[in-house]
């Protein structure tokens, strides 16, 4: 039999070009769930071994390592990126590396879709779906949230700033409502430049 | 009332008299000018009657500046784009405009239902409550349908609206609402000292009434120094400005909404696609409340009559849009400020026949000015009652009277010839945000009203809304406040200083007698809109009606659009005279979101139509739109229900693909199953605890059908959970299920069994997982290339593997639900339209089919295999349901085990579940069909229990339903009536397996 | 729309990227011996919750942030959060002092066993 045929929840899905931003699938990454106690000297040495980057533990931080990448996501949970082909060695590795210690890693690279923001009006447009304070310093690069975006769970990591790259992960089955979310509230039209210079009002 | 030159030769402002403007206001062709608001444009054109009132269709006009206005009602724009009730001086004109009068019929100036007006004395205050009492059918059928018609305000829009709405979050140090003097300053203090501001006014402009008001600032006019404030905050890069932007509500925490109206003034806009409003949800860490005051209109007799308006409103049509509001006015006031409207009038060539002052003397610097102008000041008097004609609709005199406070009625009374009232009863500062989340308010004797006192959240009210009218003070105030809500801030602003003449105090007068007594031809009116008068007040308080909240509600007083704005202060003065009480002493009823009304579809934002809720889909989504599926909602999920093919209904495709199953094979698409891996040293102690059957000696390699209970002991979820390691398990749950479960136990391991060491993680999403079910089935499972033993021996049932099927890794457990030989295979989702469409090509040659939902609950239907949420409602245990034997008796604690020893669950007359055969095998029951002891002519009968399922089971030809009924296990072969509509259908009580009950078919 | 604290992740947010999960403080019975739970017992721990003006203990998940279970002293009068602590911590001694009925019952015996001196976290 035939090589298995890759499906990602948007494929064949282009945006639009009327929009302030630019969104797009990342499809090529490959993401594993990482559970474990980050009290646990062993256990964090084990995990700095295979990936090779100390687990973030301060809160909503992010580490890299080449071209690996590990995401905060709770104080004993982490998501592991890397490159999809490069998944299940490094799941091997992990449970090899881990299989005496209290620890948990699955592959859960097919689990979220990630949709990428990038230009100047992404974090506008995000505000028009979540609460957050997105225009405050403490949403800086690096920064993981996991968050309520528009009637649905999200998970937003800012990738770089100025210009803006954001990743949205959302579970598979809401990839479809999301960017069409994006498509109706991301229209250039509709942009908005919350603070800095503005037009003056009329007298 | 037309011809007349109302558009005065100079002056407005706002209006820029290059740019003419068309439109039309009840099909009349009118123009106006660049600038004009509705009101200013439609008055301008001679008209001056907007609409019928509520319940007498009196002719009103426009009363109000801005959105205070509670009479000149408008519909704006046609079909889809119809919005109802706007409120004409808040509307900008634009070219194209179409306006119309609201309430009336067959037209304004002839209205029919204005007979109510001639009846009036027949509808009192209560009216409804009391005159449609009887006979009771009356109501439905006759009463409702005719106040309904009668009554009411405008039209909703037809059609769908081709507009788009958002919605936008902010956050910000301090938020003011409100961009006149005082808010402006809090703005530039807290900006200047580096916080993160948000500026908002509901009118297009900022500046507030600096351009109606007295007094200089710096020296200079207060709209220079607007000017200059308005450009620093526009350009700083820590405020954002926002205009025709109303705070319609505050919540907890300082979460308020703002409702922006970004296009409604900009049809261009609207045609390009902006959205035409936004609600913006923002979090503020101080609220600075800017609103300013409201100016309280007068009840006197008659006082609604068309040209009779606040002297702001007056002085805001001449200063602002060059209109006159008619050719002779009389300015009628209590307080200092109105004389502002007879100068302006003056300054622009209307004639002013007097002023008319409550207060005895003239001893002010205002009273100074308008003497200088050469304007009539007639000190100690009242209106008593206005001459009007033709129905109310024109105005040709007041009739004034020595004013004595607290006299019944006037006797001698004199006459000034005049078409226009400018009139004021003083001002209430705007405390409605300030008591949206529960601030207290303190009366101040001084404006003879309510002001802001006491709250628990940061917020603060400054200037005329805080009750502060002098402008110096007002300004001071700004400053003040926006220095001390940035915490640790120095004041950087540099203080700018006002100065303005000192005001004269003004005297209240709630309620201005007239010559004859209530309902003798004069209605003082209280709340315009909703057309309450001074007479309806008082008969509630002589009715019993104390309470001032039962006064409210009994006249309806304040409960218009408006929220009481202009009517709620003249109210509780009405009452306390007629009580003898203070206003303190009457109290003040509670005002409620939102301030002004807003749009429903600022609400829904851009969440409609696609978005309206969000919907799931399984990787084999598009598979299914492709074969025409019917979708039937499963949680949030879309599942296949059946798949109909050309010249089926339903019905035949469901029966075509249970009997696929039953005979040859069929493929099911299950990724919505709940899938939670569960892993650690005491997971299998853990899932002792959740289930309440025993997983520890759960072999490696093989499933268990489990079930879950709740701490009560009612059966919440099942489902297969298959163990892949010592220290590690994969479980199912319910498609509905999955993040309840999941969520449920990192409860129990976060709050109770903390000791344990176990991480769950749900993955739910990573796998496509499909059934494939049928004697055929391991044949079609031979074809795709497994890369594992899947003989009857090699791989038994509930076992599971893990390997590849040809290129693709999967999980495949061999489980059923339909009673037949079954796999169920899982393969990560991206991967998983892959192997559907592997699956489908392999099984070809055994004639596989899809099957959907409906189908798949028929098979397990006919194996009496429950369903959560069918079979179970939140109260009913395993024992109910027949599966007592999936509850240990060796287990000391699970969740729900103690529970079940109630003695009410013990109890003998519990409802088991049991099956039915209908006497008439085609007579399939309706879902939830009662059971009775005894069929009667008519209801009320007994009830004994329910059905739970219902199918026509084309396997047996047959239809089956399972019910749970009173004792069913001991009533086997009983026949049961089920009392329909229209019929009785009989069912014999049987067990609720219906076929195979061997369970031969899946053990092959 | 209440903004709620984290104690765990310091994160901070309105309330729906929260999970109210109800009265906090309530003992589990058949934990503690699944052979002795009383009818009443049972009952209580089932049923009977409180309803003061005033302090209210109230278990919280940081729903939309790390996932975990906190305590929070909420006033239901002015809605003010007084402290949110860990799910297995008890309260700041203050409020355990101001802690009425059942709540009071509960933290004296806590208060008394950590005499002299015991130091609650608040944030």
């Amino acid at each position: 039999m035939s090589e298995a045929q890759l499906e990602t929840a948007l494929t064949g899905r282009e945006a639009p070009g009327d929009l302030a931003i630019e969104i797009r699938e990342l499809t090529t990454r490959g993401m594993i769930d990482l559970r474990g106690d980050a009290g646990d000297g062993k256990f964090m040495a084990a995990a700095k071994d295979v990936l090779g980057l100390d687990l973030p533990t301060a809160p909503r931080t992010s580490a890299a390592w080449g071209e690996v990448q590990a995401l905060w996501l709770s104080p004993d949970q982490w998501l592991i990126l890397c490159p999809r082909a490069r998944t299940e060695e490094l799941l091997a590795a992990l449970r090899q590396a881990l299989a005496q210690i209290h620890s948990f890693a699955v592959d859960v690279s097919d689990m979220r879709t990630i949709i990428r923001l990038e230009g100047h009006a992404a974090r506008s447009v995000l505000l028009k779906g979540c609460s957050l304070d997105l225009l405050s310093p403490d949403y800086a690069a690096g920064t993981v949230r996991r968050l309520r975006f528009a009637e649905i769970a999200a998970l937003l990591h800012i990738v770089s700033e100025r210009p803006d790259v954001l990743d949205l992960y959302v579970f598979r089955s809401y990839a479809d409502y999301a960017w069409e979310w994006f498509l109706a509230n991301g229209r250039a039209v509709a942009a908005i430049q919350p603070f800095g210079q503005q037009a003056v009002p009329a007298v | 009332m037309s011809g007349k030159p109302y558009r005065l030769a100079q002056g407005g402002r706002l209006i820029d008299r290059s740019k003419k403007v068309s439109f039309t206001f009840d099909g009349q062709s009118m123009t106006g000018f660049a600038g004009d608001t509705v009101a200013s444009a439609v008055l301008a054109n001679g008209q001056r009657v907007f609409g019928r009132s509520f319940k007498y269709h009196r002719p009103r006009g426009v009363v109000g500046l801005g959105s205070e206005e509670m009479n000149a009602l408008v519909g704006i724009g046609e079909g889809p784009r119809h919005e109802p009730n706007l409120r004409a001086p808040q509307v900008e004109l634009h070219d194209g405009l179409i306006a119309q009068s609201q309430n009336r019929w067959p037209s304004l100036n002839f209205d029919i239902g204005a007979l109510n007006s001639k009846l009036s004395r027949f509808i009192p205050g209560g009216f409804y409550y009391k005159t449609f009492m009887w006979p009771q059918a009356f109501w439905k059928h006759v009463y409702e349908p005719m106040i309904r018609r009668a009554a009411g305000l405008g039209k909703a829009p037809a059609g769908s609206d081709p507009d788009t709405y958002e919605h936008m979050h902010a956050h910000c140090d301090v938020l003011v609402i409100g961009a006149g003097i005082a808010g402006l300053a809090a703005a530039e203090a807290a900006q200047a000292a580096g916080a993160r501001v948000i500026i908002c006014d509901e009118t297009p402009r900022f500046g507030g009434v600096a351009d109606l008001s007295a007094g200089t600032i710096d020296g200079a006019p207060q709209l220079d120094w607007v000017h200059t404030r308005a450009k620093l905050l526009a350009e700083a890069g820590n405020v954002h400005v926002m205009t025709r932007t109303t705070a319609v509500g505050h919540w907890h925490h300082n979460h308020l909404m703002l409702f922006e109206r970004v296009s409604d003034h900009d049809p261009e806009g609207l045609a390009r696609g902006t959205p035409r409003h936004r609600l913006w949800k923002v979090r503020a860490k101080h609220v600075i409340l800017a609103t300013g005051a409201l100016e309280r209109p007068i009840a006197f007799a008659n006082n609604d009559r068309p040209g009779i308006m606040l002297a702001t409103a007056a002085r805001g049509l001449v200063e602002r849009h060059g209109v006159a509001p008619g050719m002779k006015g009389v300015v009628f006031t209590n307080n200092d400020d109105a004389y502002l409207t007879a100068l302006s009038l003056k300054r622009a060539g209307v004639a002013v026949a007097g002023i008319i002052d409550v207060r005895q003397g003239t001893d002010s610097a205002a009273a100074r000015d308008a003497r200088n102008a050469g304007i009539e000041i007639i000190p100690g008097h009242a209106i008593a009652g206005v001459e009007s004609g033709y129905g109310g609709l024109s105005l040709s005199g007041v009739k004034i009277a020595p004013w004595r406070k607290g006299q019944g009625r006037v006797v001698n009374e004199s006459r000034l010839a005049c078409d226009f009232i400018a009139m004021s009863g003083g001002f209430n500062p705007v405390v409605n945000l300030w008591c949206h989340n529960g601030g207290k308010l303190t009366f101040d004797s001084g404006l003879q009203s309510y002001r802001p006192g006491k709250h628990h959240d940061r917020i603060q009210a400054v200037g005329a809304a805080n009750g502060t009218m002098d402008l110096a003070a007002a300004l001071a105030e700004g400053y003040a406040a926006g220095e001390a809500a940035v915490k640790d801030g120095e004041p950087k602003a540099g203080r700018s200083k006002a100065e303005s003449a000192p005001q004269r105090p003004l005297e209240p007068i709630w309620f201005s007698p007239a010559t004859g007594k209530y309902n003798e031809g004069n209605k003082h009116f209280i709340d315009f809109q909703n057309d309450v008068t001074a007479a309806d007040l008082e008969l509630a308080q002589r009715e019993g009606y104390e309470s001032v909240e039962h006064t409210k509600r009994y006249t309806t007083f304040g409960m218009a659009t408006d929220q009481g704005k202009t009517s709620n202060l003249n109210g509780l003065g009405v009452l306390a005279e007629a009580t003898g009480k203070t206003i303190p002493e009457i109290g003040i009823t509670t005002f409620r979101p939102p301030y002004t009304p807003f749009s429903f579809g600022s609400i829904a934002g851009s969440l409609t139509k696609n978005l309206f809720l969000p919907v799931r889909r399984t990787p084999i989504f598009r598979w299914h739109k492709a074969q025409n599926a019917v979708f039937e909602p499963v949680g949030q999920w879309r599942r296949a229900y059946t798949y109909p093919r050309a010249g089926e209904d339903k019905h035949q495709s469901i029966n075509r693909e249970i009997l696929a199953v039953r005979n040859k094979v069929g493929l099911l698409d299950a990724s919505t199953l709940g899938k939670i891996e569960i892993k650690g040293p005491d997971a299998a102690e853990f899932l002792d605890r959740v289930y309440t059957n025993m997983f520890s000696t759960l072999k490696v390699g093989r499933c268990r059908y489990g079930l879950m209970m709740n701490e009560l002991g009612f059966l919440i979820d099942d489902g297969v959970t298959v163990r892949l390691g010592d220290d590690h398990f994969l479980m199912h749950t319910t498609s509905g299920g999955a993040d309840r479960i999941a969520a449920w136990l990192e409860e129990w391991l976060q709050t109770e069994w903390t000791q344990y060491k176990v991480f769950v993680t749900p993955v739910t999403e990573q796998w496509a997982q499909f059934a494939i079910a049928g004697p055929k089935a391991r044949e079609v499972l031979s074809k795709l290339g497994p890369d594992f033993d899947i003989s009857a021996e090699g791989f038994a049932h509930m076992a599971m593997k893990q390997g590849k099927l040809g290129s693709h890794p999967v999980r495949i457990y061999r489980i059923s639900f339909s009673g037949e030989l079954s796999y169920e295979v899982a393969t990560p989702a991206n991967l998983g339209r892959g192997l559907w469409d592997a699956i489908l090509s392999a099984g070809a040659e055994f004639g596989i089919e899809a099957y959907g939902t409906e189908a798949l609950h028929v098979l397990r239907a006919e194996k009496g295999y429950i369903v959560i949420g069918d079979e179970t409602d939140g109260t009913v245990t395993p024992g109910d349901v027949g599966l007592d034997g999936l509850v240990s008796k060796k287990k000391a604690d699970f969740i729900g085990k103690r529970s079940l020893e109630q003695s009410f669950l013990r109890s003998a007359g519990r409802k088991q579940l049991v099956g039915l055969l209908t006497e008439d095998p085609k007579d399939v029951l309706p879902d939830g069909a009662y059971a009775v002891r005894a069929v009667k002519d008519k209801p009320p009968m007994e009830m004994i229990g329910q059905v739970t399922s219902t199918y026509y089971s084309p396997t047996l030809d047959h239809s089956i339903a399972m019910a749970l009924i009173e004792n069913g296990r001991s009533r086997m072969g009983e026949t049961l009536s089920f009392p329909l509509d229209d019929k009785v259908v009989k069912a014999k009580i049987t067990d609720p397996v219906f076929y195979d009950k061997e369970g031969s078919r899946q053990n092959v | 729309m209440l903004i709620v604290h984290c104690p765990v992740c310091g994160a901070e947010g309105d309330e729906t990227d929260f999970h109210y999960g109800g009265e906090a403080h309530i003992r589990r019975p058949a934990t503690q011996d699944p052979t002795t739970v009383s009818d009443a017992a049972q009952r209580d721990y089932l049923f009977m919750r409180r309803n003061p003006k005033g302090l209210h203990f109230e278990r919280w998940r940081c729903d939309r942030g790390c996932g975990k279970w906190f305590h929070a002293v909420r006033d239901t009068v002015t809605m003010d959060f007084k402290a949110t602590y860990g799910i297995t911590e008890l309260p700041p001694r203050e409020l355990m002092e101001a802690a009425s009925g059942e709540w009071a019952a509960f933290f004296k015996d806590k208060l008394d066993a950590a005499k002299p001196s015991r130091k609650g976290k608040s944030s």
